[in-house]
C-alpha cells in the first residue's frame, strides 16, 4: 500500500539529509520540518482517494475500510502538526535531530498498520514498528538521567506487553487455525466458549491496553511522559494514543469476541476512570499530571469500545482526534512556559500566563476546557456521546460512575486554569515563535470550531 | 429573531469590552446594551397573549437531538423579564465599587446574562445545559479574580459543587435521549416520555440534583454562604437575584414534566428538606453579625420557602413561588446595594461594631426600611403576595397544615433577625463606626443611591399593590402544566 511505502520513504529521506550535513547543524529543523510536513501531506493525499478502500492489501494482511481512513488521516494530521512543533523544539538542537524526525515516520508506518490491520500478525507487526522507535524516542535528551530512565522502563515494559500480546496471538490461532480476523469471527460465533480462546482474547487485550495505559497496565505512563522529551510525549499522547485504539477498536469490533472479553473491558473502563482521576488531584508536575489525564481518558474511550459496534466507531475518533488537539496544544503552551521558567516542569510555571500572553492564556483556557469537558467545547460533545453511548448499551452503573469521575477531572484541570490565569509577582517572558502560535492557535480553534460542530467528524 | 439579539447582544458587548478594553466606558457601554435587552423583553411580555411561542428552529446535531430550539412560554418570559429588569441594575451597581479592570468585570457579567437569556428560551433539553453550564464559566472568574479573603478556595468549592449537579443532569439528559425513540432532546419530546415508575424514582435525583444545589436546598447548601460573603457586590448580586432562579426555572422545565411520577415520590420529602433548611438558615442568619452572610443566610431561607412552594405542585404554589422569584431578585438586588452603602460609609460589613447610622445619614436609613419592609413580607410588598399564595398552595397539600405552620414561622424569624439587624446598624444614640473611620465623612445617601434603590422600591410596592401584570404572565402555563402532568 503506497501510504506504508511512502512513509518510510519519507524517514529514509530525512535519515539521509541528516546524513548529508545540511541535518546537523543548528537550526536543521527548518530543513527537515517542512519535508517531513509535506511527506505527510502526501500520504493525507493519497489515503484521501478511494482506490484502496476496502481492497485486501499485502497478502490479506492489510486493508483499509472507511474508519480505518479517517483514524489514519487523523493521526497524520496531528503528525504534521508535531512536525511543526519540531520546528522550533529542535531548533537549538546540533546533532541527530534528523533521526527525531525519521523515527517519528518511522513510527507513524506502525500506527497505520494498527488501523488497517485484518490479521492478527499485522497487528503484532504493527504495534513493533510503532513501539521500537519510541524507545529511542523516550531517551531523546541523552544527557538527562530522566530521559534514559524513560526510555529503559518503556522498553522493558512494553517488551512484557508484547510477550502478552504475541502468546494471545497463539493461544487464539491455536483454536482458530488462524491469523484472520474474518475467520476468527466465524470460530467465535462457534466455539466462542472455548477457555483457551477467551485467554487469548484477555492476552491481546493487554497487550493493546497496556499502550492505551489503561489501568492495571498504566505504570508506565506517568513516569515515560516525565522523562520523555516534550515533543515526545506529545507524541506519545496523541498519536500513539490514537492509533492503539484504533488497533483495539478493530480487535473488538471485528473479532466477535465473548461476553467475557467485554465484561473485563468493563472492568478496565471502571478502576481507569477511577485511578486515573483520582491520582491526577494530588499532581503538581504538569507531565504528570497530562500522564494521568491521558489515563483517565483511556477510561472513557474503553467506555465508548464497550458500546454497539457500528456507532462507537466514529464517536472514537472524534474523541481520540480532539483529545489529541487539545494535549498537543497545551504540550506546546508549556513547553513555551517552560523556557521562560528555566525548565521547571511544575504547574506554577504556568502562573501569569494570560497576563504575559493574553492570546495563549485564552487559547489554552479553550484547550483546558475542552479536556474538562465544559459545554461547546470539542471534549463536552465527545464525553456526551460516550455517555449516550454507554447508557444505550446498558452500563448505568458505568455511566454513573464515569460522570461523578468527569467531575472530579474538572477539578485538576481548574487548577491549571485558575494558575494560568493567576498574576504572578514576575510575569513570564514569553518567546513564542510564529510556527508554535500558528499551531497552537490552529488547536485552540479546532477544539471549538468541532465542539460546535461535531457533525464535521462524527 | 429579534429575540436571539438578546443572546448575541450582551455577547457581542461583552466581547467587545474585553477587547477594546475602555475602562472608563465600560460601565456605560454595559447599560446600554442591558437596557437594550430589557426593552426587548419588556416589548415581549406586552406583547405576549399566552401560549408557546417558538422562535427559532434549527437542526444542529441531529444525531444527538440536538437542536437549535429557543423560544418561551409565561414561565419563561417571566424569567426573562426578570433578568433583563434585574441586570442593568446589577451593572448599574459597579459605580461606587472600586474595581480594578472594570471593563473586564463588565464583559464578564455581559457574558452571564447572555447566557441566562439562553437558559431561559431554550426548547431543547441539551441546548439548556449548555447555556447553563456556559453560564458558569464568567462568574468562574469574576470569583475567582474580584472576590474577597479565601477565594481560591471558595471559588473552587463553588465551581465543583455547582458542576457536580450539572453532570448529573447530563446524566439524566443523557439517560432521556436514549429512551427517547427518535433520540430527540426537544422538551417537547421528552415530556411526552412515559418512563416506567422505577426508573422514575432515581432519575428524579439526577434531574433534581443540579437545581438543588443551584437554589439551594438544603443539604445541598454549604457552598452557599461563603461564595454569596466572599463574592464581589455584584457578584453575589448575580448569583442570588439571577442565577438561582435556574434552579426554579429548571425544575419546571425538567423535573414536573419528564418524572411526574417519580416527583409524586420524592415531594413530600423535598418540601420537608425545604422548610427545615428555610428554619435552619432564618435561625442561623438570626445568629450573625456580619450583614453580607446574614442576607446570605436570609436568601437561603426564602429560597427554601420558595421550593417548598414550587413542590406543593398546585396553581397556588407554583405560581406563588414564580412570583416570589421575581420579589426575591429586586430583594436581593436592593439589599445588597444598601450593604455595600453601609459597608463604604462604615468600613466594615460587621454590625457588631454599628449603630446609630441614622443620625448621619437619615435618607440611607429610610431606604433600608423600605426595602426591609419587602424582607419581611409586609403586606402590601411584592414578597407578601408571593409568601401568601406559597403558603395557600403548602395547606392545600395532604398533610399540609404543618407545613404551613412550620413555613410560617420562618416568616417570624426573617423579621426577627430582619429588624435586629436594622437597629443594631440604624439605630441607637450616636453613630458609632470601625476604628479608623472618620465620622465626619460619613454622608447621606446621594443622588445615585436614589436612582438605584427608588425603581426597585417601587416595582415592590407596585407589585405588591397589584400583581395581576405577573401573575397573568404565568397563569396560563402554570395552568397548561399542571393539566399535562395529571
Amino acid at each position: 500500500m503506497s501510504v506504508l511505502i511512502l512513509l518510510s520513504v519519507l524517514g529514509v529521506v530525512l535519515l539521509y539529509i541528516g546524513l548529508s550535513g545540511a541535518g546537523s547543524r543548528a537550526g536543521a529543523s527548518s530543513i527537515l520540518a517542512p519535508i517531513g510536513v509535506l511527506g505527510v501531506a502526501g500520504a493525507v493525499a493519497l489515503l484521501l482517494r478511494d482506490v484502496y478502500i476496502n481492497i485486501p492489501d499485502f497478502a490479506h494482511m492489510l486493508a483499509f475500510n472507511d474508519m480505518s481512513r479517517w483514524f489514519s488521516v487523523g493521526i497524520l494530521v496531528i503528525t504534521g502538526l508535531i512536525f511543526l512543533f519540531g520546528l522550533d523544539y529542535y531548533a537549538k538542537e546540533e546533532k541527530n535531530v534528523a533521526e527525531q524526525f525519521a523515527l517519528i515516520a518511522f513510527s507513524l508506518v506502525g500506527a497505520l498498520m494498527l488501523t488497517s490491520y485484518t490479521n492478527l500478525l499485522s497487528l503484532f507487526l504493527g504495534i513493533e514498528v510503532l513501539s521500537i522507535p519510541l524507545y529511542i524516542l523516550a531517551g531523546g535528551k541523552r544527557h538527562s538521567f530522566r530521559s534514559s530512565e524513560a526510555s529503559f522502563k518503556y522498553f522493558l515494559m512494553g517488551s512484557f506487553a508484547s510477550a502478552f500480546l504475541l502468546m494471545g496471538i497463539a493461544l487464539i490461532y491455536g483454536v482458530c487455525a488462524s491469523f484472520e480476523l474474518g475467520h476468527i469471527k466465524e470460530v467465535a460465533a462457534t466455539s466462542g466458549g472455548n477457555i483457551l480462546f477467551i485467554l487469548g482474547g484477555f492476552f491481546v487485550l493487554v497487550g493493546l491496553t497496556f499502550k492505551v495505559a489503561a489501568v492495571p497496565f498504566h505504570f508506565w505512563s506517568p513516569d515515560v511522559y516525565e522523562g520523555a522529551p516534550t515533543l515526545v510525549t506529545a507524541y506519545m499522547s496523541t498519536v500513539v494514543k490514537m492509533a492503539a485504539f484504533a488497533g483495539l477498536l478493530r480487535f473488538v469490533n471485528m473479532s466477535g469476541m465473548p461476553q467475557s472479553v467485554g465484561q473485563a473491558l468493563v472492568m478496565i473502563a471502571a478502576v481507569t476512570l477511577v485511578l486515573g482521576n483520582i491520582i491526577a488531584l494530588r499532581q503538581s508536575h504538569f507531565k504528570r499530571l497530562m500522564a494521568y489525564s491521558s489515563i483517565a481518558h483511556s477510561g472513557f474511550l474503553i467506555m465508548a469500545l464497550v458500546s454497539s459496534a457500528p456507532d462507537n466507531e466514529r464517536a472514537i475518533l472524534y474523541y481520540t482526534f480532539t483529545y489529541s488537539l487539545a494535549t498537543l496544544g497545551l504540550f506546546m503552551v508549556m513547553t513555551i512556559a517552560k523556557r521562560a521558567a528555566n525548565g521547571d516542569e511544575h504547574i506554577r510555571i504556568f502562573r501569569g500566563l494570560f497576563r504575559a500572553n493574553p492570546w495563549i492564556g485564552i487559547v489554552a483556557l479553550l484547550l483546558l476546557l475542552s479536556l474538562a469537558g465544559i459545554p461547546l467545547t470539542a471534549g463536552f460533545m465527545a464525553k456526551f456521546k460516550v455517555f449516550q453511548l454507554a447508557l444505550g448499551q446498558g452500563h448505568l452503573k458505568l455511566t454513573v460512575l464515569a460522570v461523578a469521575m468527569a467531575l472530579v477531572g474538572i477539578y485538576y484541570y481548574a487548577v491549571v486554569i485558575r494558575e494560568a490565569f493567576s498574576p504572578s509577582d514576575q510575569a513570564p517572558v514569553l518567546v513564542v515563535s510564529p510556527v508554535n502560535l500558528l499551531v497552537i492557535s490552529l488547536c485552540g480553534i479546532a477544539v471549538v470550531v468541532l465542539g460546535v460542530m461535531p457533525q464535521w467528524v462524527l | 429573531m429579534i429575540l436571539l439579539a438578546l443572546i448575541a447582544l450582551p455577547f457581542i458587548a461583552g466581547l467587545l469590552l474585553l477587547i477594546a478594553r475602555p475602562n472608563a466606558q465600560s460601565r456605560s457601554i454595559a447599560m446600554v446594551a442591558s437596557l437594550a435587552c430589557t426593552m426587548i423583553v419588556l416589548s415581549q411580555c406586552w406583547r405576549y397573549t399566552g401560549g408557546e411561542l417558538t422562535f427559532l428552529d434549527n437542526d444542529w446535531v441531529p444525531d444527538w437531538g440536538l437542536r437549535l430550539k429557543m423560544g418561551y412560554d409565561g414561565i419563561g418570559l417571566l424569567m426573562l423579564m426578570l433578568t433583563a429588569v434585574i441586570f442593568p441594575f446589577i451593572i448599574a451597581a459597579g459605580a461606587k465599587e472600586n474595581q480594578e479592570n472594570p471593563a473586564v468585570v463588565n464583559a464578564l457579567l455581559l457574558f452571564t446574562q447572555s447566557f441566562l437569556f439562553g437558559v431561559f428560551t431554550a426548547q431543547n433539553a441539551f441546548l439548556f445545559y449548555i447555556f447553563y453550564e456556559l453560564s458558569l464559566v464568567p462568574l468562574f472568574f469574576y470569583l475567582l479574580f474580584w472576590g474577597g479573603a479565601n477565594r481560591r478556595a471558595i471559588t473552587m468549592r463553588f465551581f465543583i459543587y455547582t458542576l457536580l449537579g450539572g453532570l448529573a443532569l447530563l446524566f439524566g439528559i443523557a439517560y432521556c435521549v436514549v429512551q427517547e425513540p427518535s433520540h430527540s432532546a426537544d422538551f417537547s419530546a421528552l415530556h411526552a416520555l412515559h418512563l416506567p415508575y422505577d426508573t422514575q424514582v432515581w432519575l428524579f435525583w439526577a434531574l433534581f440534583l443540579a437545581f438543588a444545589v443551584k437554589l439551594p436546598i438544603f443539604p445541598f447548601h454549604s457552598w452557599q454562604p461563603d461564595t454569596y460573603t466572599m463574592a464581589p457586590l455584584q457578584g453575589t448580586m448575580v448569583l442570588g437575584g439571577v442565577l438561582l432562579k435556574m434552579g426554579l426555572f429548571g425544575v419546571l422545565r425538567f423535573v414536573f414534566p419528564i418524572v411526574p411520577l417519580g416527583t409524586e415520590h420524592w415531594r413530600e420529602l423535598v418540601v420537608w428538606l425545604s422548610i427545615i433548611g428555610a428554619i435552619y438558615a432564618g435561625w442561623i442568619a438570626f445568629r450573625q453579625t456580619d450583614l453580607k452572610r446574614l442576607v446570605a443566610y436570609s436568601s437561603l431561607s426564602h429560597v427554601g420557602i420558595l421550593c417548598a412552594g414550587l413542590f406543593a405542585w398546585n396553581t397556588y404554589g407554583i405560581t406563588g413561588s414564580l412570583y416570589q422569584a421575581f420579589a426575591h431578585a429586586v430583594l436581593v438586588v436592593s439589599m445588597l446595594y444598601i450593604v455595600g452603602a453601609v459597608q463604604r460609609r462604615t468600613g466594615t460589613t460587621d454590625f457588631s461594631v454599628m449603630g446609630g447610622l441614622k443620625l448621619k445619614s437619615p435618607r440611607l436609613a429610610a431606604l433600608f426600611f423600605l426595602v426591609m419592609i419587602n424582607a419581611v413580607a409586609l403586606p402590601l410588598t411584592q414578597s407578601f403576595v408571593g409568601e401568601w399564595l406559597m403558603f395557600n398552595g403548602l395547606w392545600q397539600m395532604e398533610g399540609g397544615l404543618w407545613m404551613t405552620v412550620a413555613a410560617v414561622s420562618t416568616i417570624i424569624l426573617g423579621a426577627v433577625y430582619m429588624l435586629y439587624a436594622y437597629q443594631r446598624v440604624m439605630l441607637g444614640p450616636d453613630t458609632r463606626v470601625k476604628p479608623g473611620v472618620l465620622l465626619s465623612e460619613i454622608a447621606d445617601a446621594d443622588q445615585a443611591d436614589h436612582f438605584f434603590l427608588v425603581p426597585l422600591i417601587a416595582i415592590t410596592l407596585v407589585l405588591g399593590f397589584y400583581p395581576a401584570p405577573v401573575l397573568n404572565l404565568v397563569q396560563g402555563s402554570v395552568q397548561l402544566l399542571l393539566s399535562s402532568l395529571n
